[in-house]
């Protein structure tokens, strides 16, 4: 049976046409939370933007990544920082919620960076080893040339960007339990430290006072430490990208905050943090 | 003197040395004492964090769907109330990596019901495939689409009578590659689930729906992939499709038209079958918006009985002949967001449940049996007429976990035309009152039945 009523249909065509031109104005607040690898560049940039853009309001929190982009899904934040590409499932969660298929802005590099006590007489690991080390089967320091002690694990949670990536990347596989998992990057390092059979993995900002452990792609490559230089060229094994994630394309003082991250000016800021820049 | 001065020296130098002794004894006993304290609490903290992490592989979500409706419809008594629509805790249970149980009961005032129950597999080696067994959504974009995030409160009419219920018992496999945007679902279902299979006695035979009531498997398939249209946004796209089937209960099958029949034997199988083609576009115009839509079109069957003789003083009963019916139907959705808190979604969705035939067959007697001691005859009516709804709603998120959610619904019925020699479609109401109103539905007009809602939605 066939009826379709054609005059309601222009109607409602009318009424949508309308609200079409509904949008959220842009605010002069913004709001960024997500990686913790990120969280200290991301308050850089914001105090020194806020100095010469005294009418912006800049809140930087951290937490993960995978905090701030279900804060950009649940409408908490503007800018999910991510030390990880945004999953599928989530896409789909803020396609439900916003229609939007989410803007990605990438807006440093970093070298994920092995972290070792100084104390440790390894100095160098190829990427099966870490991998084997993290899975738990390799469980002794003597196992790869080291002292005859047992390994100590540290990583991050698993709302970690970082958490992810290095899963996905190195150990491709599952963590040991026996892998203690802290609160960010700055107590992964300090476990390390205290710890002369630690080992840990983070960005390579956090980096200090600490053995750099340098990492070889497998046992014929060199081994290298992230560089400006390794990470540019590609030779150090770990390197990745560090996001930004927006729900929809920036505009008024978003846009003009993003454009400036992505200026020499914002990425000399990433160079002097202790990251890498984008280009 | 020299020497007793010595001798007190020595004894003091005893009594100082065995008092520092002692002291380092029970300095040595009381680290000994802290350090099994630790390693006591050391050993706990172990055993806590491993129960810790057993509990962390449980997941508890849920909502509750609090209403209030208005009916306009004249014969719904009473037309307004508070309902609760959902109250859903969903548990998932993570055994492993790549295992994962679910469990979601529905605990409606009256109505307490499982509704999803299943265990999923994925491969561990491509890392591609996952098996689902148990009880779970069919594989549609409308069913799987939670109604916590649905934009008008009810699915189309149209999905709502192909899938009652939603859910169907059975197994899936999904093929989702890791570079590629397409996702595949191939299913195996018992078919029955949500229908109503009535007997000569009017008994619905398909009430135990934890078993099926044939040995007909039907298979459910779907595709889609995901088109990036660059900072525009992105199309999804995909069809899907049923084939499934029936025990025919019945001798005889009617089609559409009400005009064919055909003999069958008990147990051979009516089919039902058809196929649907979908899109989601999702564009970043002005703070988001999406279209969405479905067309579907096949042949559905409702299963009829064979006729039953007279035995002793019970009179014999005629067949009812199965009946299937082709039928068409679609929907399109229109979504805005209003700045961050705030939706607006409009929908219009069309079911005609039998394209072979019009407004002005209603209650014509298409179908006249040689014995009407054996099969019923059949007349064309009003399930037969086509309904489309236009659906408008406005969302407030109140905070991550509070949707508050105004929608209207104006629904409207295929008109029932004069044909010479049938009367019009009428129907009575009853008031609020009690008071019978006769023919007060009169289907060649417009009967209304828009619905007023207004919904708070909780979710954790």
């Amino acid at each position: 049976m066939k009826s379709i009523n054609i005059k309601k249909f222009a109607v409602v065509a009318i009424l949508l046409g309308l609200i079409g031109f509904a949008f959220a104005p842009a605010a002069d607040k913004i709001v960024v939370k997500g990686s913790d690898t990120l969280v200290i560049l991301a308050q850089k940039w914001a105090e020194v933007y806020m100095k010469s853009n005294p009418s912006v309001a800049i809140q930087v929190t951290g937490g993960g990544s995978g905090v701030g982009i279900s804060a950009l899904i649940n409408g908490a934040t503007d800018i999910a920082n991510a030390s990880r590409k945004m999953k599928n499932t989530e896409k789909e969660k803020l396609k439900a919620r916003y229609n939007t298929l989410g803007v990605e802005v990438a807006c440093a590099k970093d070298g994920i960076t092995i972290y070792l006590n100084p104390a440790n007489k390894v100095k160098e690991l190829t990427i099966k080893q870490l991998s084997e080390i993290f899975k738990g089967n390799i469980k002794n320091w003597k196992e790869v040339g080291g002292a005859n002690e047992d390994i100590k694990l540290y990583g991050r949670e698993n709302s970690s960007g970082t958490y992810v990536f290095f899963q996905e990347n190195v150990v491709k596989g599952d963590y040991a339990p026996s892998c203690q998992t802290l609160p960010g990057t700055a107590a992964v390092v300090n476990a390390v430290t205290k710890d002369p059979a630690g080992i840990g993995y983070g960005g390579a900002a956090y980096a200090t006072g600490i053995e750099i452990c340098k990492v070889k792609k497998d046992d014929n490559s060199k081994g290298s430490i992230p560089t400006a230089e390794t990470i540019k060229t590609g030779e150090y094994p770990i390197t990745r990208y560090l996001y930004m994630y927006l729900r929809n394309k920036p505009t008024g003082a978003m846009k003009s905050y993003i454009d400036w991250i992505l200026s020499p000016e914002g990425q000399k800021l990433v160079v002097e943090m202790g990251y890498f820049p984008v280009k | 003197m020299k020497r007793i001065s010595l001798i007190a020296l020595i004894l003091v130098s005893a009594l100082f040395f065995k008092a520092n002794a002692q002291e380092t004894t029970v300095l040595k006993e009381k680290i000994s004492e802290v350090d099994d304290k630790v390693s006591g609490l050391t050993e706990r903290l172990a055993t806590d964090e491993a129960d810790l992490q057993k509990l962390a592989k449980i997941k508890v979500s849920g909502y509750i769907q609090a209403q209030w409706q208005n009916y306009e419809n004249l014969n719904t008594q009473p037309a307004n109330f508070f309902s609760l629509r959902r109250v859903r805790v969903k548990f998932t249970y993570e055994a492993a990596d790549g295992i994962k149980f679910v469990l979601q009961p529905d605990f409606s005032p009256g109505a307490l019901a499982l509704k999803d129950a299943y265990v999923v597999m994925n491969d561990h080696w491509t890392k591609t495939l996952s098996l689902w067994m148990g009880k779970f959504n069919r594989p549609n974009y409308e069913v799987e689409y939670s109604s916590s995030q649905r934009e008008i409160a009810e699915r189309s009419l149209i999905i709502r009578t192909l899938y009652p219920g939603e859910r169907a018992l059975g197994a899936k496999l999904e093929y989702n590659p890791v570079n590629v945007p397409f996702h595949l679902q191939f299913a195996l279902l018992n078919g029955n689930d949500g229908l109503t299979i009535a007997n000569s006695a009017g008994v619905n035979l398909n009430t135990n729906e934890n078993k099926d009531i044939d040995n007909y498997k039907d298979i459910m398939v779907r595709a889609t992939y995901n088109l990036s249209l660059g900072s525009f946004g992105g199309l999804d796209f995909g069809a899907h499709g049923y084939f499934g089937s029936l025990k025919s209960n019945a001798v005889n099958t009617l089609s559409s038209d009400y005009a064919t029949v055909t003999s069958v034997k008990i147990g051979d199988a009516v089919k039902r079958n058809w196929v649907g083609g979908e899109f989601q576009l999702f564009a970043d115009v002005l703070g988001g918006m999406s279209l969405k839509g479905e067309y579907i079109a096949g042949k559905n069957a409702t299963v009829g009985y064979a006729p039953v003789a007279a035995v002793g003083t019970t009179a014999a009963v005629p067949g009812v002949a199965n009946f299937q019916n082709n039928f068409a139907g679609y929907y399109l959705y229109f979504i805005k967001n209003l700045g961050k808190k705030n939706q607006f979604a409009f929908r219009y969705d069309y079911y005609d449940p039998n394209t072979d035939v019009t407004g002005k067959d209603v209650n014509v007697k298409k179908f006249t049996p040689t014995d009407a001691t054996v099969l019923k005859s059949k007349t064309v009516g009003k399930g037969d007429l086509a309904t489309s709804t236009f659906g408008f709603a406005l969302h407030h998120y109140f905070d991550d976990n509070i949707r508050i959610s105004l929608n209207y619904d104006i629904v409207q019925n295929e008109k029932v035309g004069s044909t010479a020699g049938v009367s019009n479609l009428m129907e009575n109401y009853t008031k609020a009152d009690g008071t019978v109103v006769k023919n007060g539905l009169d289907y060649s007009k417009n009967v209304n039945n828009n619905l007023l809602t207004l919904r708070i939605q909780a979710k954790f």
